[in-house]
């Protein structure tokens, strides 16, 4: 049961619009998102219902939930939104401000995508773009599932989806100071 | 010696796919009587028409039968057709094959077929027995009865007014304004009520062609169309308001308070009283039923501090009578006693309110001044939920329908607590929003966005107190989560029913009303402010529930029909109505009884030629006889005659099949 009206403001609202640069309370709960997005079926919570629990300060309840995590920023919602919320960019949010108060989800899933994340963005980091191989290697390791996907790998090979190689960027260096920027930025917030 | 002309219609499509036209005309021929039988593919149409004036004048007809769809549809065209042509409009018979034989036999040709040639065989046979007709011409008084000095009933008044038509505007409270006066703003624009209320107001006091008899009402009205004569009863107000200068001073030093019905009782008034400050005519009346003095014959000081002398305690009701052409209902609406919301705990907790009450509070000239407060203790609430469909779409409980109104009141409730109290917040709890309007569903999107008020979809299922909070559980259907609101304040929304006193007064005007006690329109889409009785006509809330500006639209429809009523000095009747043959008539009065219309009263008569006794016999009243033929049926003597539908005519058709 939810119990409305305890708060004197509803905080998570406000940061949520704050951070999304979205207005939340433009959503009229259509469900025109729902039923375009891709993934809304294996979604906690569709998009819809997330926007209402954001209406309704229910800041746990969204964080706790793998709605965020399974968005796709594909903006397909957005694309048809009626009222023209940009829900990728709450989706986007509603992460960082989860990460930024320390909430963890311990869905084995959600715990496998923040993985991918951190790996993806690290690897940028280090190379300027991404290594597949190494990608999938460091991300089985790391999720301790060795030999996920492994009979894909030949395929993936011979179709040049991945390569054994390191192919490097020249502007490795400058993708650097653009996180190193990006960080500075994000303490100075 | 009859010589008829028939016109089949194809109506397109609608006839000719399902009766085999060319067979009707041919068989048509052979009816003793006709001389012409043509077919055309839309005898409505100009080259339609122009084939019937053409035949009448070629071949002298003396009547003629089109036989298309239904007289509803195009009698008035043939008939015109029919003049036109030199012809007596009257001599024109309709045989319906359309909506009685093509629409309703489309599965069998060979009968429908047959059908409509039987049709059109008994409309010859009739309209060889038609007589000669002629449009009765009726006088009008004019000069307008504006029942209800609400909104609607001001803006009727006012639009009749100014095209120079006498208006009698009878009010039944001692104030002109009704429900719009007790309104702070208005839905979607935020217009003060009060601010483009009072103008219209003033206006209808200072009107030369307006009659204002505040605090009275409408006891009989006798009459037809354009010559009702009304009986007005000007109720006491034991002031009289020739000399009263609306000083106040009696109603400052009157000792009787009461709760005031114009506040939803939230706060006292007066025995003498203004109902507000704004109030046209602004001067006071005696509530009768509170005054000491004319209760127990002690006080009187109201009539000691009268420096003119106005008071009268001996003033007593006065009967009045006008005579008017036509009547404007405007009663307006009550709101639902949500009382039976024992769930709710609607009469145990103080803090729950009908919508009604929050606007008086909100309202600047209201007995808060301006600012909600809860009744249990005064505070001002920070949590306040809104609940729509009170009483409105519940069956059990109330009433069917969607009263209109509640969703965009309740998303400006919403808007006006956050002006009044910025730090508070507003729930609202709803079924649908129904913003079907102007600008009406951009005022809920403000409501939701800048006011931030939430909405929930559900139906309240309780709500109980907890300390001092209130506690409303309802259910979130947006989450499929029961919710709980910690509430300051609970606002109910409870449905729009029509005055208490519509069924009388419906019964006193001989207008018909619905289950629900609202007037009924003559026909809810083609003539939604005229009722069935001819010269009557509706504005407002007495119809259906609807919002300011409908109300206002009606009003305004309503005043363009009694100026369409009093363009000629004469009004034109249709010739169809029952005669009585007095020389038959026995006076049994059975006619008087049957007729839905009270179109017949009894009248004396000598009883032989010269003689001095007297007998009674029935009198048709020409002007309220809709033709309708009770009375012609119920007749022992066989003594009524309906013009149009003689006993000759429908003899004939009936011995024609």
């Amino acid at each position: 049961m939810i119990t409305l009206g305890l708060q004197e403001k509803n905080t998570f609202l406000e940061a949520v619009n704050k951070k999304s640069g979205a207005n939340v309370l433009e959503c009229y709960q259509c469900g025109k998102c729902v039923s375009t997005c891709p993934v809304s079926g294996y979604m906690d919570f569709p998009p819809r219902e997330v926007m209402q629990m954001i209406k309704l300060g229910l800041k746990e309840e969204t964080y706790m939930a793998n709605s965020m995590w399974f968005c796709l920023t594909c903006s397909a919602c957005s694309g048809r939104c009626p009222r023209e919320i940009d829900i990728p960019a709450v989706m986007e949010g509603i992460r960082h401000l989860a990460i930024e108060e320390n909430y963890h989800s311990q869905d084995k899933k959600v715990k496998e995508i923040t993985r991918f994340h951190e790996i993806f963005l690290d690897m940028i980091k280090r190379y300027g773009r991404n290594y597949e191989l190494r990608m999938m290697a460091e991300f089985n390791i790391r999720t301790r599932n060795l030999f996920k996907d492994m009979h894909l790998a030949p395929k993936a090979l011979l179709k040049g989806k991945i390569t054994l190689g390191h192919e490097s960027t020249k502007s490795a260096k400058a993708i650097q100071k653009m996180y190193k920027l990006a960080e500075k930025l994000e303490k100075n917030k | 010696m009859a010589r008829v002309g028939v016109f089949t219609c194809f109506c397109g499509a609608n006839i000719a796919d399902f009766i085999d036209v060319p067979q009707v005309v041919e068989a048509t021929k052979k009816i003793k009587g006709v001389k012409v039988s043509a077919e055309y593919k839309y005898m409505c149409s100009d080259p339609g028409q122009q084939m019937i004036r053409d035949a009448i004048i070629q071949n002298r007809l003396t009547s003629v039968v089109v036989a298309a769809c239904s007289p509803r549809m195009h009698e008035k065209t043939f008939r015109k057709a029919l003049s036109d042509a030199g012809l007596n409009p009257y001599m024109l018979e309709v045989a319906n094959i359309r909506e009685h034989s093509s629409w309703v036999h489309q599965k069998d040709k060979k009968a429908a077929t047959e059908k409509a040639s039987d049709l059109i065989r008994m409309a010859v046979a009739k309209s060889i027995a038609n007589e000669q007709l002629h449009e009765i011409s009726v006088p009008v008084t004019k000069r307008a009865l504006v029942i209800g000095g609400g909104i609607a009933g001001i803006q009727a008044a006012l639009d009749i007014a100014d095209a120079r038509i006498p208006v009698t505007l009878i009010e039944r409270s001692p104030s002109i304004g009704g429900r719009m006066a007790q309104l702070d703003e208005t839905f979607p624009t935020l217009d003060c009520s009060q601010c483009i209320l009072t103008p219209k107001m003033v206006d209808v006091a200072s009107h030369p062609y307006i009659e204002l008899i505040p605090y009275s009402e409408v006891i009989e009205l006798d009459g037809y169309v354009g010559n009702y004569k009304a009986k007005i009863r000007k109720k006491a107000s034991y002031v009289n308001f020739s000399t009263c200068t609306g000083c106040g001073a009696c109603t400052q030093k009157c000792p009787v308070k009461v709760s005031n019905e114009f506040n939803m009782g939230i706060d006292k008034r007066k025995a003498i009283y203004t109902p507000f400050p704004q109030a046209v005519p602004n001067k006071p009346v005696i509530d009768a039923e509170h005054c000491t003095m004319l209760l127990k014959g002690k006080c009187g000081i109201c009539a000691k501090v009268c420096e003119k002398g106005s008071i009268d305690f001996k003033m007593v009701d006065e009967v009045i009578e006008r005579e008017v052409g036509a009547v404007v209902v405007a009663t307006g609406y009550d709101l639902w006693d949500p009382k039976p919301y024992e769930e709710y705990g609607v009469g145990r907790y103080k803090d729950i309110i009908t919508s009604l009450e929050f606007e008086r509070m909100v309202s600047a000239s209201g007995p808060t001044n301006g600012l909600p407060l809860r009744p249990s203790d005064g505070k001002v609430p920070k949590n306040v939920v809104f609940i729509k469909c009170i009483g409105s779409r519940d069956e059990a409980k109330g009433i069917e329908y969607c009263s209109k109104i509640c969703c965009m009141y309740t998303a400006k409730h919403a808007i006006l607590l956050h002006h009044k109290v910025h730090d508070s917040h507003a729930y609202i709890f709803y079924m649908d929003i129904r913003a079907a309007g102007k600008g009406y569903e951009e005022f809920v999107k403000r409501a939701q966005v800048e006011t931030a008020a939430t909405y929930l979809r559900g139906r309240v299922s309780k709500i109980y107190k907890k300390g001092d909070k209130l506690i409303v559980r309802g259910e979130d259907a947006q989450l499929g989560q029961v919710v709980e609101v910690v509430a300051d304040l609970v606002v109910l929304a409870t449905a729009v029913i029509p005055y208490k006193e519509n069924p009388p007064l419906a019964r006193l005007l001989g207008i018909s009303y619905d289950k629900y006690g609202y007037m009924s329109e003559a026909h809810p889409k083609l003539r939604p402010v005229e009722t069935a009785k001819a010269g009557i006509f509706l504005a407002g809330c007495t119809q259906a529930p609807k919002d300011i500006p409908d109300t206002v639209a009606q009003a305004s429809a309503c005043a363009a029909k009694v100026c369409g009523l009093f363009s000629g000095d004469t009004m034109k009747k249709d010739p169809m109505i029952s005669t009585i043959n007095t020389e038959n008539c026995t006076g049994c009065q059975n006619c008087v009884t049957v007729c839905p219309y009270q179109a017949i009263v009894t009248e004396e008569i000598p009883l032989g030629h010269g003689s001095k006794e007297m007998r009674i016999v029935a009198k048709i009243n020409e002007g309220v006889c809709q033709g309708c033929g009770s009375c012609v049926a119920i007749c022992r003597s066989m003594s009524i005659n309906l013009a149009g539908f003689t006993d000759p005519q429908i003899i004939n058709e009936i011995v024609s099949i």
